[in-house]
């Protein structure tokens, strides 16, 4: 490998910095997290960790509230995003009272870019291999869905992915995503158990979904309602089989 | 000699002189290194049978038809797999090898713990001309040479064919695409240019080259004029995994017309030869 990817303070002659994209594919060993932004909803699913016999399944979570208003959803190390789940609550309620008001999706999201930013340029200390999912609702009621990533840039997207098979899961939400798509609550957690679906091996038991409604606070999904939901969309899939066998009979 | 000053001074010659003195040291250099060397020797420690089969024949070779030799924890953990595990297989030798990272025991007669890194070979009960050999240990640059000529030639070459299967890094593959999560692993293929067949997956690109054992045996086996194939699995797991050792399949081909092997497998049995790291599972979410 080139001599220029050992440490992070050292740009290559064409300009990479390779540690931080290295630290992207620590990234993809993560397993698949998407985010769905809706009219009144923000959804967020996530792939479920295969846990060992003995382990303690709900202390193996890929979403965290940050506020009670926001969450955030990650991929890839496990004890980066700890740390970085724990500087980003702290700022939440800092912020709460100092300002006296709730951080908006933006600021925290801000917030959390600028630390891993912090590191991409610090001598003897390692960018952070993890890339968030953050949604939320603004004090104004505006649905928010920021991504982060290792070198501290932020986006504001509608629909993403992040870890595993992030290409295949965007890709088809780069197809699917549409307003009709979105245009009620159940439909955008569909949206997103749909996208799952594509590259999750078998089915709902190995998905976990949060969503948060304006003005209520972060909900997570029991696996009876994921499954409930998961049954619906492989029904209306055979429905739409049906439909277009009829359609070629006739 | 004359200085820049001017002033003459006497100067000590530098030239070596050939004295009675500097013997002893060269013999203790010379012992040092005779010393050295046979302590990386490698030995070939075979079984009674074999063994005896060696003595009566008149060149000190085997007949040997196939040998399949598997360098890496996973070529190895789908040979125990897919192929060791029926109960034809016998354990005929191992190799015994010190170097500084595979420090075996320095008797040569004990036979390796199973799990320890060690090279192995077995011996197919109804084809006795099929031989297998796995290779875990780390074998040094100076003493590839010595295990080729060793291993390869207890063999008769004549009717020899050899297939390689070898594990290496993905990291280590150079090429100007970038390969997305989805390719690896992936299994590139070299061959001897006595080798006839299809190779079956693509061949290894330049510029990326085989080192270490996998390369020593081609090299020997081109120099021969042997048949040689070599499948090369470029992997992204440092442990042994079964995902990896599945991508090695192609060769079950080959390897079913010689010897009757297991038609399907178990998770369990690839269970028990891949090691399920709870570290690395509990390191990325």
């Amino acid at each position: 490998m080139s001599i220029y990817d050992r440490a992070i303070t050292v740009f290559s002659p064409d300009g990479h910095l390779f540690q931080v994209e290295y630290a992207q594919e620590a990234v993809k060993k993560g397993s698949t997290a998407v985010g769905i932004r809706g009219k009144d909803i923000v959804v967020l699913g996530v792939e479920k960790k295969s846990v060992a016999k003995l382990q303690e399944e709900r202390t193996v979570r890929k979403i965290c509230a940050l506020d009670e208003h926001v969450c955030m959803a990650f991929a890839g190390l496990t004890a980066d995003a700890r740390i970085v789940i724990n500087r980003a609550r702290v700022e939440c309620q800092s912020h709460r009272l100092t300002v006296e008001d709730p951080v908006t999706v933006e600021y925290i999201t801000r917030h959390i870019a600028t630390l891993k930013q912090r590191y991409t340029q610090s001598n003897g200390r390692r960018p952070f291999g993890i890339s968030a999912l953050i949604v939320g609702f603004d004090y104004d009621g505006t649905p928010r869905l920021y991504q982060t990533d290792p070198s501290g840039t932020y986006h504001a997207w509608k629909a993403n992915a992040i870890g595993r098979s992030a290409k295949t899961v965007r890709e088809f939400l780069e197809k699917n995503y549409t307003d009709e798509a979105i245009a009620t609550d159940n439909e955008a957690i569909k949206l997103a158990i749909k996208a799952l679906l594509e590259v999750v091996q078998s089915g709902g038991k190995n998905i976990d979904l949060a969503v948060i409604r304006r003005n209520q606070p972060l909900k997570l999904l029991e696996s009876k309602e994921i499954e409930t939901l998961v049954a619906e969309i492989e029904k209306e899939k055979e429905d739409e089989v049906e439909k277009k066998k009829q359609k070629k009979s006739t | 000699m004359a200085t820049f000053f001017g002033e003459v001074l006497s100067v000590y010659s530098r030239a070596v002189e050939e004295d009675d003195d500097d013997l002893d040291d060269e013999n203790e250099d010379e012992r040092i290194h005779r010393e050295i060397e046979e302590k990386r020797e490698v030995h070939i420690v075979w079984c009674p049978e074999v063994a005896q089969s060696l003595e009566d024949s008149g060149s000190n070779t085997l007949q040997c038809s196939d040998l399949i030799i598997a360098v890496g924890t996973n070529a190895a953990g789908f040979l125990s797999a897919y192929v060791l595990n029926t109960e034809s297989w016998d354990a005929v030798g191992h190799v015994s090898l010190w170097n500084e990272r595979s420090r075996g025991s320095s008797r040569q007669s004990i036979a390796p713990l199973p799990g320890e890194p060690a090279c192995l070979f077995y011996r197919h009960r109804d084809n006795p001309a099929v031989l297998v050999c796995q290779s875990t240990c780390y074998i040094a640059e100076d003493q590839l040479f010595q295990w080729t000529e060793k291993v390869l030639g207890c063999l008769q070459k004549r009717g020899l064919s050899v297939m390689v299967l070898s594990d290496s890094p993905v990291a280590e593959y150079k090429t100007p695409d970038y390969l997305y999560g989805s390719a690896v692993p992936f299994l590139r293929s070299l061959k001897s240019s006595a080798s006839k067949g299809q190779a079956l997956c693509p061949a290894l690109e330049q510029p990326n080259i085989l080192t270490g054992l996998p390369a020593a045996v081609l090299s020997h086996c081109q120099v021969h004029q042997i048949p040689a194939v070599l499948y090369q699995c470029y992997t992204d797991v440092i442990s042994p995994d079964s995902i990896t050792m599945e991508t090695y399949k192609p060769a079950l081909l080959c390897l079913s017309k010689l010897v009757k092997l297991e038609p399907c497998l178990s998770a369990d049995v690839l269970r028990k030869f891949a090691i399920i790291t709870e570290a690395q599972s509990n390191l990325y979410t």
